[in-house]
This record gives structure tokens, C-alpha cells and sequence, in this order.
């Protein structure tokens, strides 16, 4: 097996005074290889958008510290870096897009400018073929007529055109992981399919891994070969896109299969999960899906389970369905 | 057929621009809402889907009068209510309610759940006295699976699944023949929204009102809708019965619609047509069909003349010079 491009090793992620913390993310692994597409779905407060802020460290501390783990880049041991290399990382090796593409830019920069930015950061190049770069990349992210748009405002573009300018600005420099939280949440659902086909695009383009935080399935299914489920700060599951969808093994992302309503059935009845997600950090013990599973059993509640095997490339954390015979869901 | 509970004819509403005077220069008006005609019958749920900026909640305002209309009519059980007088507006509003969007801004966080959900109750003099308030209250909360004990707390004691309850226990205190829910489970976790369809869709049999649902999640509205409304810039491009709509669209907006939307499954359902280019914006839509400028089907009189929306099945009326089912290949 090829070294990974991404590593996260028992991320644990805290808020609030280290007399009391608040354990917000739980011994979170993820990997991604290179060129890989991953996903990370779960509900709000499951720990997704956490858990990827903090691989640049962008979580703020206070209030929030990264208690433990290891976050390696290549190799490299992202925790342990100074503040000044993990800036020259930012953008040139990993780049971030997020929901809301008016609230990333900056609303008095030329669109020219704000990609501009991001490429003098890392390179250095004269003004001409700087100018010359930031029109390739708005061809590369399909805004019409690039040449006429350098000194465009935000504000002068659709939500569906900011996005794409935030995604010329994050592979400005080619990085080798592009993390995306939510990059179409905000969008229309005609919108959202074009952005959705501009990541793939710029997959195939440039060989950028991608690393997508989504409540969607349905979108990360678009993009990703593979999915992490998030519950409550722990990976409750992570596997094949297919084998999830064809095999999902923790009650969590079964229950999840079946809650959302279909395009092609119709059931006169949802499924749903009983209950609340759990605030966070206040499962102190056991399995945090516990008051909410069907499958429940004793040692659920005293024990957090830990990843156990389901085929290739398929892990999920459950007491229940570990050891039990293959059930193939519809 | 049965009197329609409401009916919508040739309903509009533009927004005035406004500027202009002397320094500045005048902004275009908004058309939100075209000509849109329908109705719906008892027990009848009607979804209206479309992308953001096509009318849909302003639709659903006009339909409660919570706007006034610039031109058509709504009937509501047979009664024209743009011409009521504010006293027998307020009557009416007995019969129709609205669920809202957002369960955090739509709760005054000042009062208590019981004076929230019996504030309508009191307008129109439902009940007397404080005990009989808290009966029915109880009731109405027991019936939206809240225990009847939580009514002398705050709503910021609540999650949004459990404030939407709230909203819909509210509405549902008058008994209303007619209920409006924008965007109702848009805002909550899918875990969440399931338990909200389930529980709109049982009260909805129980209690046999009509039900406008505005939404803009195609599985969600496949789910809960008997008849389907697609708009787009204003108007209605296609409406039908939901087993049409979603097996053999005729609209080529409504079968982008569809071939866009995420499934979370191995088999997609629809062939990905992804449209070219942004909505345009409602201060200057296009001449003729308003679809044209992102069509992949149009032809020159697409560009010129605005198709009207004719029958093409039983049930079934789109707005489009080349209607035909699954006319993009999309299914």
C-alpha cells in the first residue's frame, strides 16, 4: 500500500477549560491517497466541519484544542509544524472552499486581485503572466468571457459563479488536497449539479484529492468513491461508496438510507430515527448512538465499540452487527 | 368534484422597483409571481417546487393575502378574499395558516410555548378562561408528539425539530381548512425531517385539510404530494400529478429539475442534464418563454412567443411550444 497523501490518526478535538472539556471530535482516523475523492457526511454538531478545519489548524484556540492525534501531510507531521510552514502549506499544498462563497471573498477585491493574491503567495510570477494564469483558471472553473470579468466585483456574480471563483482561487496552485465543506449547501439545485461537475472537472484536470464535508449523500455520492459517517464527534463508519450503499453497517447510516425520502419510490411512510442528535459532549460513555439504535444491546452503553471489518475497505463501530451474518439491504 | 377549497386565478404580483426621483436612477420592477391559475380540493397536498427567486413563497403569501396581489384573484372556499375588508380578513384567517421556514425565527423567544400556540386561540375567541387554554393546548401539543408539560417552557429550550412541531401545533390550533408550509423541513437534519414529514402527513389524513407544500427538495416533495407545481421566474411551467411529473415530465425545466437533484443511490434514476447558466433575474425575464435562454430544446419561437399552459395529459398542463414526455432523455 502506497504511503498516504492525508493521515489522521485518533484526532481528538476539545472546547472549554481542560478542567472540564468538551470532547467535540473522538479519536477520528481518516486517510486519503492521493487523487482520492473521500466524503465526510453527518448531521450538524456531528463533528464533520471540526474535523476538517483542523487539518490546517483552523480551528480557533482558544476556545477549541486539538487534545491528541496526528495529522500527517505526506509524511509530514502537520501538528508538530510552526505556524509559519503550515502557512506556506495553506493553499499551495491544501486548499479549502466553503459554504458560502460571499462571505470567502472579499467584497472591495477585483476577482483579479483575490485570485491574484492566492497565486503571489506561492509563486512568483510577472504581472502579465499573472494576469495571464488567473484567466486560465477562470476558463478552468467555466466562468464565459474570463477577460472581461478581472475587474468584477463579487457582488456582480450569481452565488453559483462566486463558488466557481472560489475554486480558482484554492487551485490557483495546484494543491494536492482541495477540502471542500459544504461547497453547494448554499446553492440552487440546478446550480449545485454544474459546481458539483466543476469539482469532478478540476479532479480529472489537475489530479487533486478531494476531501468533501456534505449532510448530502446524494452529493458526496456525485463526487466520492468513499464515505467517513459522522456521528455525534466519532466515525461511526467508513467504507466504499457502494458497499455502503449496498451494505451500510452501523444502525446510524442504515437508519440514514432510509429516512431520506426517494426520487424513484414511494413508501407511504418514512423511516425515522427516533430522538435527537445528542449535544456534544454529552455522551460521556459508550456508544453514542445508543439511545437512538434499534439494535441496542448492554455493552452498548458502557463500551464505545471499535472499527470492525466488513469486506474490503469497509470498517463501521458497532456491538451489534460486528459479528453478525451479512444482511443485504434493498 | 367537490367545491375547491382555494382556487388562484390569473394570480401576480410585482414588486415595484423603487428609486428614481431626482438623483437616482429608477430600479426595475420584480415580477415574482405571473399569472399563475390552480386549485386545490379537501385533503388535497399541492407542492410547489422551483429554485430560489422563482415565486414560490410569494405565492404562498399571496395565497394567505399576507401581500396583496396586483392582479388575479384567490377564492377560498368559494369567497374572493382580495376584496375582503380587514375585519373579515381576520375571520378568514381562522381558516387558512402558514408553517414557516425557519423554526428559530418564527417563535418569539420571549413568551411561553402555551402563549405562543394559544395566541390564535384567543384572537378568535376559541376558548375561555385559562384552564380551557391549557386543554387545548396540552391537546394540540400531545397530537404533535410533545408532552403537554413543556408548555410553560421557552422555545431556546427547544431543537428545530421540535420548534417546527411547536409551528405546526400553532397552526393546526384553529383548525384551518387550508395550510401553507414554506420550506418547513428545509432547516433540519435529515433525521429530523423525516419524523416532521411523517407527522404533517398524518395530521394532514386525520384532519383532511388542503396543504400547500413549498419546497425546493424533489424526494421530499415526491414523498408528500399528490399533485405537483414546477415554477420557474414567476410562473407555473408544468403542474400535474406527482406520478407524471416525476415518470414522464414534459417540461424540459422540469426534467433538468429532476436529473439534477442528488439521489443517494447506485442507480440514478435520471440522466444528468446540467443546465447551461445562471436564473435570470426577475427585473428583466425573457421574452417569450421565460426558459428559453437556458433551454437546450429552443427554437425561434421559443424566443418570441410565450406558451401557454396547456393540457397534455390527463391532469397534466406544461408550458413549453415542444412538450413531450422525457423530451431530453433524461429518464
Amino acid at each position: 500500500m502506497s504511503a498516504p497523501l492525508l493521515n489522521v490518526e485518533s484526532l481528538c478535538v476539545e472546547f472549554g477549560p481542560k478542567s472540564a472539556p468538551i470532547r467535540v471530535i473522538n479519536s477520528v482516523n481518516l486517510r486519503v491517497d492521493a487523487g482520492e475523492a473521500v466524503g465526510i457526511v453527518g448531521e450538524s454538531g456531528s463533528g464533520k466541519s471540526i474535523t476538517s478545519l483542523s487539518i490546517l489548524r483552523l480551528v480557533p484556540e482558544p476556545p477549541s484544542r486539538i487534545a491528541s492525534g496526528r495529522i500527517e501531510f505526506e509524511g509530514r507531521d502537520l501538528l508538530a509544524m510552526p505556524k509559519s510552514q503550515l502557512r506556506h502549506m495553506r493553499g499551495r499544498d491544501i486548499a479549502m472552499i466553503f459554504q458560502e462563497p460571499m462571505s470567502s471573498l472579499n467584497p472591495v477585491m477585483t476577482v483579479e486581485a483575490q485570485i491574484g493574491e492566492a497565486i503571489m503567495l506561492h509563486q512568483r510570477l510577472g504581472r502579465a503572466e499573472r494576469r495571464a494564469r488567473v484567466i486560465e483558471l477562470l476558463r478552468l472553473v467555466g466562468i464565459p468571457d474570463p477577460e472581461s470579468r478581472l475587474k468584477a466585483y463579487p457582488h456582480q456574480f450569481s452565488g453559483g459563479m462566486r463558488q466557481r471563483v472560489m475554486i480558482a482561487i484554492a487551485v490557483a496552485c495546484n494543491p494536492k488536497l482541495l477540502i471542500a465543506d459544504e461547497p453547494t449547501t448554499a446553492l440552487d439545485v440546478t446550480i449545485q449539479a454544474q459546481v458539483l461537475d466543476l469539482m469532478k472537472d478540476v479532479r480529472r484536470k489537475l489530479n487533486t484529492a478531494i476531501l468533501l464535508i456534505s449532510h448530502d449523500l446524494g452529493v458526496i455520492a456525485e463526487v466520492c468513491e468513499r464515505v467517513l459517517v459522522m456521528y455525534a464527534g466519532h466515525v461511526v463508519e467508513d467504507a466504499d461508496i457502494r458497499s455502503l450503499f449496498e451494505n451500510p453497517q452501523h444502525p446510524y447510516t442504515r437508519g440514514l438510507l432510509r429516512a431520506v425520502p426517494s426520487l424513484t419510490d414511494e413508501h407511504p411512510r418514512l423511516y425515522q430515527i427516533p430522538g435527537s442528535v445528542p449535544q456534544a459532549g454529552s455522551i460521556r460513555q459508550g456508544c453514542p448512538f445508543y439511545a437512538r439504535c434499534d439494535l441496542r444491546q448492554d455493552i452498548c452503553a458502557r463500551a464505545m465499540p471499535a472499527m470492525s471489518t466488513h469486506g474490503a475497505r469497509h470498517v463501521a463501530a458497532c456491538w451489534a452487527t460486528q459479528s453478525m451474518p451479512e444482511v443485504r439491504s434493498a | 368534484m367537490n367545491q375547491p377549497i382555494i382556487r388562484a386565478e390569473n394570480l401576480g404580483k410585482t414588486f415595484p422597483g423603487g428609486g428614481g426621483g431626482l438623483w437616482r436612477t429608477a430600479k426595475p420592477d420584480v415580477r415574482a409571481v405571473d399569472g399563475v391559475t390552480f386549485e386545490m380540493t379537501r385533503g388535497e397536498t399541492l407542492a410547489i417546487v422551483g429554485e430560489s427567486g422563482c415565486g414560490k413563497s410569494t405565492l404562498g403569501r399571496l395565497l394567505l393575502r399576507l401581500i396583496e396581489p396586483t392582479s388575479g384573484r384567490v377564492l377560498i372556499e368559494g369567497t374572493d378574499i382580495t376584496t375582503l375588508s380587514a375585519a373579515e380578513m381576520r375571520r378568514m384567517r381562522m381558516k387558512v395558516q402558514m408553517v414557516f421556514q425557519d423554526p428559530y425565527g418564527s417563535l418569539s423567544p420571549r413568551r411561553t410555548i402555551a402563549q405562543l400556540i394559544a395566541e390564535p386561540l384567543q384572537v378568535f375567541g376559541l376558548v375561555k378562561g385559562r384552564r380551557q387554554m391549557r386543554e387545548r393546548v396540552a391537546e394540540l401539543l400531545t397530537q404533535v408528539g410533545l408532552p403537554p408539560a413543556v408548555m410553560d417552557r421557552n422555545p431556546r429550550q427547544f431543537s428545530g425539530g421540535q420548534r417546527q412541531r411547536i409551528g405546526i401545533a400553532r397552526a393546526l390550533s384553529v383548525d384551518p381548512s387550508f395550510i401553507v408550509a414554506d420550506e418547513p423541513v428545509s432547516a433540519l437534519d435529515v433525521s429530523i425531517q423525516a419524523q416532521i414529514i411523517n407527522l404533517m402527513q398524518d395530521l394532514q389524513q386525520e384532519k383532511q385539510f388542503s396543504f400547500l407544500f413549498i419546497a425546493h427538495d424533489l424526494a421530499v416533495v415526491r414523498h408528500i404530494a399528490d399533485r405537483v407545481a414546477v415554477m420557474y421566474l414567476g410562473q407555473v411551467m408544468e403542474i400535474g400529478p406527482k406520478r407524471q411529473i416525476y415518470e414522464a415530465p414534459q417540461h424540459p425545466y422540469t426534467q433538468a429539475l429532476l436529473s439534477a437533484a442528488p439521489e443517494a443511490t447506485l442507480n440514478k434514476p435520471y440522466r444528468r442534464i446540467v443546465l447551461q447558466g445562471d436564473v435570470p433575474s426577475p427585473t428583466s425575464i425573457p421574452t417569450g418563454c421565460s426558459f428559453h435562454t437556458r433551454c437546450p430544446l429552443a427554437q425561434d419561437i421559443c424566443r418570441t412567443v410565450r406558451p401557454g399552459l396547456d393540457r397534455v395529459a390527463p391532469g397534466q398542463s406544461a408550458a413549453c411550444h415542444f412538450a413531450a414526455p422525457n423530451s431530453l432523455g433524461a429518464k
